[in-house]
Order: structure tokens, then C-alpha cells, then sequence
């Protein structure tokens, strides 16, 4: 292992005798201490100078556990070879140039042995996630350096030395520790969901959810991915470890929409989960619904008071728009003992949460809870109220020592094609937000969609069902601009749609809506395009003019972009403030340019659940400081 | 002003008759100008939250106006074109699927944009249109060289009226 420097006289230690060729090893005297003269013996190597042998290559055998060896590209430098080293013996390096991503599931780090704690038990191989470290079969290290760095080496896939034995001890699927497969999420079948808004995922039971939770290698790419940096693995492993209100106290400490983020979530933490690259990611958006559908909601609810300041701090914050960002916000601001009022336009709380997302996704008892744990903490919500004509920003600015505007993306975009003022045409957000306040839309026998995105598959799923509630069958065509490998969708909603009955057509471009002689749609005329960016990447769709189809159908709705309602702020304001190509201009703690104002949410950040929630931590971090600041001042 | 006033066959005649590089260019000048004057002056009319597109516009239309301006006084201008036309651009028909508006008195961020790149293809369209009828020379491959340039900017705004229209920009 380093440097040996051998007595080359051939001379035994004192009490070895031989017996034949091999050491009698009974007749070591293990209880003599040499005699009288023996430390003076030391002084015969004194001044000799060490000898190093060199040791000849020499491979092992087949499954020998020798020297790590490290495939860079498949390391993704997730640390749980560190995590799972007992005798701490993996120090992750960072390494500056390697790709960085935590978004992907990346890191620039990779793993450093210390062969001095190292005791080749290759649990670093078995359970790490992409595969990538085994153990050579190289046995002999001979140490060239004296520096003691040289017993801590950064293993790449060339081995120690640079000499290639080939590998040792590696994964397989005998010792394979990471458990590829997810617990697959019971869900209604797609006959029994089609005619009701029913929520379609059951949820995991306890057995389910403990193994699930079993599978997770606590490695925290979730919590570098996750817009909020939830603590994920910690509520995992309380999961694992059947402790049901560890998991929502640590669900709680970054995430106050816990039941909605356990629907709805665009879970980034699945997509960067270290597990993921050789198997299914841990199902870590169902197991945040498992542990709050476990938890009774009285306790949930003081769980989350827990750590909220003991006394008032005798200022007030006004905050626009119950969405996640705003109540996020709320919520925050509540424990640190400020009075908070949120001013929201419609009749319940939520924002696009409720409004936008149907039932069987998100259902409104769920997002009720979420809200109640909320407003438990003394947050007052005073619905039905616009600003901007019930009350002005100014009437906010004077009554409050701070004001934050967190609204959603409300108003739909339109393709303003030939015919999309026509009667029979519809924006998916305002249909979406009919049916989730109880109001009666048009329920078309045959509907054309436009769009490729989440509300798209919504509004068609949600078609789907009125369709077949009141016609007995589905009569959908859902067409977007974007092929399919790049819709904006999540999988999920596109093979659910399907199974429910939506035709989906992916490149096609609208052109026309087509109307009747009473000037109501008919259908919608599209090409099939091409391609839809060019050699730069850039959007710059092609159509093939000659491949046109009319969709038949007696609605047409838009289901494109969106975007946030800003004539609430006046048009005074709106002067007043800088902006940044469309979206109010924030700092990094979401503060506008005028002091007492902050924005956060769907309206700078766009349209994400739990960003929105991230967000408000961030905009509720600012506005505390800044109302410590003055306390301070005054 | 009219938006599909460059569109008028007397505009593409007046081009296409042009047989001095410094007349075709005091044409090209003149074009960049109206537009530049047309975007400069609907920045008061619109919201100050997309101020910065119509101001951005109205930057780029003042850019090329000064680009063929000095173009007109380069001695090295047939250099400078064919290394602009080495480096084809696609162009795209996305303007086509759109309608030119009668942006009004208050026009919104779409009505702008939808107006901007159907300005930008028909500028892209003459320029190509007179770049085919004329012999090869310095001024067919002026001709595409404008075409090329119209075709990049109508690309970047198509790539923004994608982000703000069909992406859930704000």
C-alpha cells in the first residue's frame, strides 16, 4: 500500500523460529520484550537509506475487490458512494470544467478514496445508482510518493495506476442494491374516470409507501433540483422509517401546498433523481401525497404552526392573489408574527391551482386543506375583491408596510388566426375556470383543441368528461404546433388523454377557423408543419401547404399561452415601475423598483406550481428583512 | 400608415427598376426609415410593460437604416455582401399564418408583433422577388443579402411571438 521499506539482512524478528521453510507461528513469544540492548538495535538502520521494491503487476482474480475505478461519464456525482461509506472513506472532489446541472441530476463532483479507511466492502458499487464505480482487479499499490495524498486517490476509469486489469468486483444484477422498479400508483382505469371528475390517482397504501420510500439512495439531487429545494430525502426516509409527521414536518418546512404539490407538482425532483438513470425515479410526488393523506388534518395543522413567533410584530403586509406564491407568502410572514391580509379577486383561495386545474387532478378538498392549514395560522383572506377597482395599489401602499402582488397568469392567449373571434371559439382558461367555480359551459359534440401544453390536455380531459356525462361518448381532436417528442405537456397528461379518448395530432399549424354561414366555427383548418425550428434552434416553423386538414368540430378552443393581468396596477403605477421584456423587473428577493412593493409567482416566473412556492419563501424572506430593517431604523 | 404599404407592386417597381447601387440603396433607406418612424412613433401609445418590444423594433429598423447608409458610402461593399450570403438563412413561413392587423390606437404586444413580422416578410419577399429577376452581379447579390437580413429579423421575432404567444410567457 505505500512505501516498502523492508530489512533486506533476511534476519527474523526476535521470537519467529522457522520450521522447515514456514514460521512455527506457536513458538512466537508474544509476552517478550527483547532484551536489555534491543531499542539500541534501532540504530543499525540509522542512516541507511529506505529501499523501495517494485512490485509487478499482477491481476487477481475475477470478482477480487481491488482498487476503484470510476467511469466519468457515467458518474453523475451524486454522493451516495459517500453516504453509504461507513468508514467515511469517499471525499466527493469537486472538479472544476465537469458539467454542472442540477436541473438534470448533475454535479462536478466525484468521488476521492481514502485507501486508509477503505475496507473494500464495495457497498459503493453495489449501491451506486448509474453504475458507474467498480473495483479492479489490481491488488498492489505501490507508493511512489511520499506525500500522504497518495493514499487518497481520485479514481477515473484507467485504474490507479493507469494500467489497465480490468474489473473486479462490479454491479450485476445479483448485487445490484438499487431497486430500479417504482411501486406503480393505482389509479382509476380510464373506462371508470371518462364520466366523472373523480380524482383518478388512489394513493399509495402504507406497505406501498414504505417500500417505495425504501428505494431512495438519500443521495439530495431531488433537493439541488426541487424550485424550492424540498427536504425530501429527510421526509423519505421518515416514510421509511413509519414516521409520518417527521415526513410532514419536514414536508412543511419548505412547502405549505403539500396536498397540491403531491398532485400537481411538475416533480423536477423526479426528473434529476439519481436512481432514474438506470431505473424508474423514486416516486417522491406520490410519496409527499401519501405522508399528507396519512396525517390526520388537525395535526397537520399544528405541525405547521410549530416555530411561529410568540408575539406580533405589529406590522401589516397586503399580499394580491391567494395562489401558491401569494399564500406561500402568507404563510411565512404568519409564523414570523406579521399581520397578513391577501386580497383576492374570485370566491375561494388557490389562484390557477383551483381554477385551472381540474378536480381529477387536484381535488378542491385537497386544496382546501392546504389553504385552511394556511389561514390557521392568522392569515386573513378577503375574497371578491379586485384590486385595482375595489381597492387601489395606492389605498395598499398607504395602509400597509408592505405590498405584494403575486397574481396569476389569467388571461388566455389567442392564435388570432382567421376566425378566432368567431362564435363557437373559447380560451381553455376561461372554460377551465367556469367549470371549477360550478358554472354551465357549452358542451360541444365535437371539439377541436389548440395547444400541446398542460391546460390543453386539461380543457380536453375535462371536455372529454362533459362530453361523455352528456353525449354518452368523447369527440375530441387536440392539435398543437410542436411534434410530440416536444410538446409541453407532461407524458402523463398526453398518454392519459389518449386513453381517455382524446385524438391527439401533433404538428399541425391552425390556420383557419372554419365557420358556417351564421358565422359560428365549424372546425379548424391546419397544415402539417415541417419542422418547427430551424439550424439555429430558433422557432421558425415550415408548412407543408399541401398536407391541410379540416377538424370537424363545433368548438374550437385555444389552449396556448398565458399571461398575467397588470392593469391592476394602475396606469400610473405601471409608468412608475421598470419592467423587464413583459414581466414586472425583480431583484433577486423579488423587490420591484418601488420599495414597498414585491412580485412574485406565475407573473415573473411563469406558470409552475411549486416555482410559485419557492418564489414566495423568497418574496416573504425580503419583506421580513425589510420590516426588521425599519423596526430596526425606528 | 398603411401596413401593407410596401407590399404595393409601384413599391416593388420602383425597386426593381433601380439600376445604380446608390438609388437601390436610398429605396432600402427609405423603407428602413418609414418603418423605423412607424415603430417610434407607437412607443407612447402602448403599455410601458411591452414599451421595450416597440422600442426594440424601432432600434432595429434605425440599425439597418444606418447599416445601408454606410453601405452607400463603402468602397468594399461587393466583399462585404458575398460574405453575408455565405451564410444562407431558412426562411420560414410563419408570417404567413398570421394576419396583419389594424393595430388601433392601443395595440397590445400580439398585435405588434403579428405586425412586425408580417412587415419583415414582405420586406424579405421583394428583396428576394427583385434578387430573382436581376442578373448576377453586385446588385442580385445585394438583393440577397437584404432578403437575408430581413429573413434573420423576421426569424428572431418569430422566435419571441412564440415565447410570449404559444409558451405561457407573460
Amino acid at each position: 500500500m505505500s512505501a516498502i521499506d523492508h530489512d533486506v539482512s533476511g534476519k527474523l524478528p526476535r521470537g519467529r523460529h522457522t520450521h522447515g521453510d514456514e514460521p512455527d507461528m506457536n513458538a512466537i513469544d508474544h509476552k517478550a520484550t527483547g532484551g536489555i540492548l534491543s531499542p539500541l538495535k534501532g540504530l543499525q538502520f540509522f542512516g541507511r537509506k529506505p529501499v523501495t521494491q517494485p512490485l509487478e503487476p499482477r491481476p487477481a482474480s475475477a470478482n477480487y475487490r481491488g482498487f476503484h475505478l470510476n467511469d466519468w461519464q457515467l458518474c453523475i456525482g451524486c454522493s451516495t458512494c459517500q453516504k453509504v461509506c461507513d468508514n467515511a472513506a469517499i471525499t466527493m472532489v469537486e472538479i472544476p470544467g465537469l458539467p454542472e446541472d442540477a436541473a438534470k441530476g448533475v454535479r462536478n463532483l466525484r468521488p476521492a478514496i481514502d485507501y486508509g479507511r477503505c475496507c473494500w466492502c464495495a457497498l459503493c458499487v453495489d449501491l451506486c445508482p448509474t453504475g458507474s464505480i467498480s473495483l479492479s482487479r489490481e491488488y498492489v499499490h505501490t507508493c511512489t510518493d511520499p506525500e500522504i495524498d497518495s493514499y487518497f486517490v481520485l479514481p477515473d476509469a484507467n485504474g490507479i495506476h493507469g494500467v489497465a486489469y480490468d474489473k473486479g468486483w462490479a454491479k450485476s444484477e445479483q448485487s445490484d442494491l438499487v431497486a430500479l422498479q417504482r411501486t406503480e400508483m393505482p389509479e382509476m382505469a380510464p373506462e371508470a374516470r371518462i364520466a366523472n371528475f373523480d380524482e383518478i390517482v388512489e394513493g399509495y397504501d402504507k406497505n406501498q409507501g414504505i417500500i417505495e420510500a425504501s428505494r431512495c439512495v438519500q443521495c439530495g439531487m431531488c433537493h439541488d433540483a426541487c424550485p424550492t429545494h424540498m427536504n425530501a430525502p429527510e421526509y423519505i426516509r421518515a416514510i421509511w422509517q413509519d414516521d409520518i409527521e417527521e415526513a410532514v414536518r419536514q414536508i412543511y418546512r419548505t412547502n405549505p401546498f403539500a396536498h397540491t404539490c403531491g398532485r400537481v407538482c411538475t416533480h423536477r425532483c423526479e426528473t434529476a433523481c439519481s436512481v432514474g438513470h438506470r431505473g424508474a425515479p423514486i416516486a417522491i410526488r406520490w410519496l409527499k401525497r401519501f405522508a399528507m393523506d396519512q396525517l390526520d388534518h388537525e395535526r397537520v395543522k399544528e405541525i405547521a404552526a410549530e416555530g411561529k413567533a410568540a408575539y406580533p410584530s405589529g406590522k401589516r403586509v397586503a399580499i394580491i392573489g391567494a395562489g401558491p406564491a401569494g399564500l406561500t407568502a402568507a404563510y411565512d410572514l404568519a409564523k414570523q408574527g406579521h399581520a397578513v391580509k391577501v386580497f383576492e379577486a374570485m370566491g375561494a383561495a388557490g389562484g390557477m391551482t383551483r381554477y385551472g386545474i381540474p378536480y381529477y387532478r387536484l381535488p378542491a378538498d385537497k386544496l382546501d386543506q392546504d389553504v385552511d392549514v394556511i389561514t390557521s395560522l392568522g392569515v386573513e383572506i378577503q375574497y371578491d375583491t379586485r384590486i385595482g377597482s375595489d381597492v387601489t395599489m395606492e389605498r395598499l401602499r398607504d395602509d400597509y408596510d408592505a405590498v405584494l402582488v403575486a397574481v396569476g397568469l389569467w388571461m388566455g392567449r389567442s392564435t388570432r388566426v382567421k376566425g378566432a373571434e368567431a362564435d363557437g371559439v373559447y380560451r381553455a382558461v376561461e372554460l377551465l375556470r367556469k367549470v371549477a367555480d360550478g358554472e354551465s359551459i357549452p358542451v360541444p359534440k365535437q371539439a377541436v383543441i389548440i395547444g400541446g401544453g398542460n391546460v390543453a390536455m386539461d380543457i380536453a380531459r375535462t371536455l372529454a368528461r362533459l362530453q361523455k356525462q352528456h353525449y354518452g361518448q368523447v369527440a375530441i381532436t387536440l392539435t398543437a404546433l410542436e411534434d410530440l417528442d416536444h410538446f409541453l405537456a407532461d407524458p402523463d397528461e398526453i398518454k392519459e388523454a389518449r386513453e381517455e379518448g382524446v385524438e391527439i395530432l401533433d404538428a399541425r399549424g391552425p390556420q383557419e377557423v372554419v365557420l358556417d354561414s351564421s358565422g359560428r366555427a365549424t372546425g379548424l383548418r391546419t397544415w402539417k408543419v415541417l419542422s418547427i425550428f430551424d439550424e439555429q434552434g430558433r422557432f421558425a416553423p415550415k408548412y407543408d401547404e399541401t398536407d391541410e386538414i379540416i377538424h370537424a368540430g363545433d368548438m374550437v378552443v385555444e389552449a396556448i399561452g398565458q399571461a398575467a393581468d397588470v392593469n391592476l396596477l394602475g396606469e400610473a403605477l405601471t409608468e412608475a415601475l421598470e419592467w423587464n421584456r413583459g414581466r414586472l423587473k425583480v431583484d433577486e428577493q423579488l423587490r420591484t423598483s418601488a420599495d414597498w412593493l414585491w412580485a412574485a409567482g406565475d407573473m415573473v416566473r411563469g406558470p409552475d406550481v411549486v416555482s410559485a412556492v419557492a418564489d414566495g419563501h423568497r418574496a416573504a424572506a425580503s419583506i421580513n428583512d425589510h420590516l426588521s430593517i425599519r423596526e430596526q431604523a425606528a | 400608415m398603411s401596413p401593407m404599404k410596401e407590399g404595393e407592386s409601384a413599391s416593388y417597381q420602383k425597386i426593381k427598376s433601380m439600376t445604380t447601387l446608390k438609388d437601390v440603396l436610398a429605396v432600402a433607406t427609405s423603407f428602413e426609415a418609414s418603418a423605423r418612424d412607424f415603430y417610434t412613433g407607437l412607443i407612447p401609445k402602448v403599455s410601458k410593460n411591452f414599451r421595450w418590444l416597440v422600442e426594440d423594433l424601432a432600434r432595429e429598423e434605425q440599425g439597418h437604416y444606418d447599416l445601408f447608409t454606410s453601405l452607400a458610402q463603402r468602397d468594399d461593399i461587393e466583399g462585404a455582401i458575398q460574405a453575408e450570403i455565405e451564410r444562407p438563412v431558412t426562411d420560414g413561413k410563419f408570417a404567413d399564418a398570421v394576419m396583419i392587423p389594424d393595430l388601433g390606437d392601443n395595440p397590445d404586444d400580439q398585435s405588434v408583433l403579428q405586425y412586425a413580422m408580417g412587415r419583415e416578410h414582405l420586406a424579405m419577399t421583394h428583396y428576394r422577388a427583385l434578387a430573382d429577376s436581376t442578373a448576377a452581379g453586385p446588385i442580385k447579390e445585394l438583393f440577397e443579402y437584404l432578403a437575408n437580413e430581413e429573413a434573420k429579423h423576421k426569424e428572431e421575432l418569430e422566435k419571441l411571438y412564440y415565447e410570449t404567444v404559444h409558451s405561457g410567457g407573460v
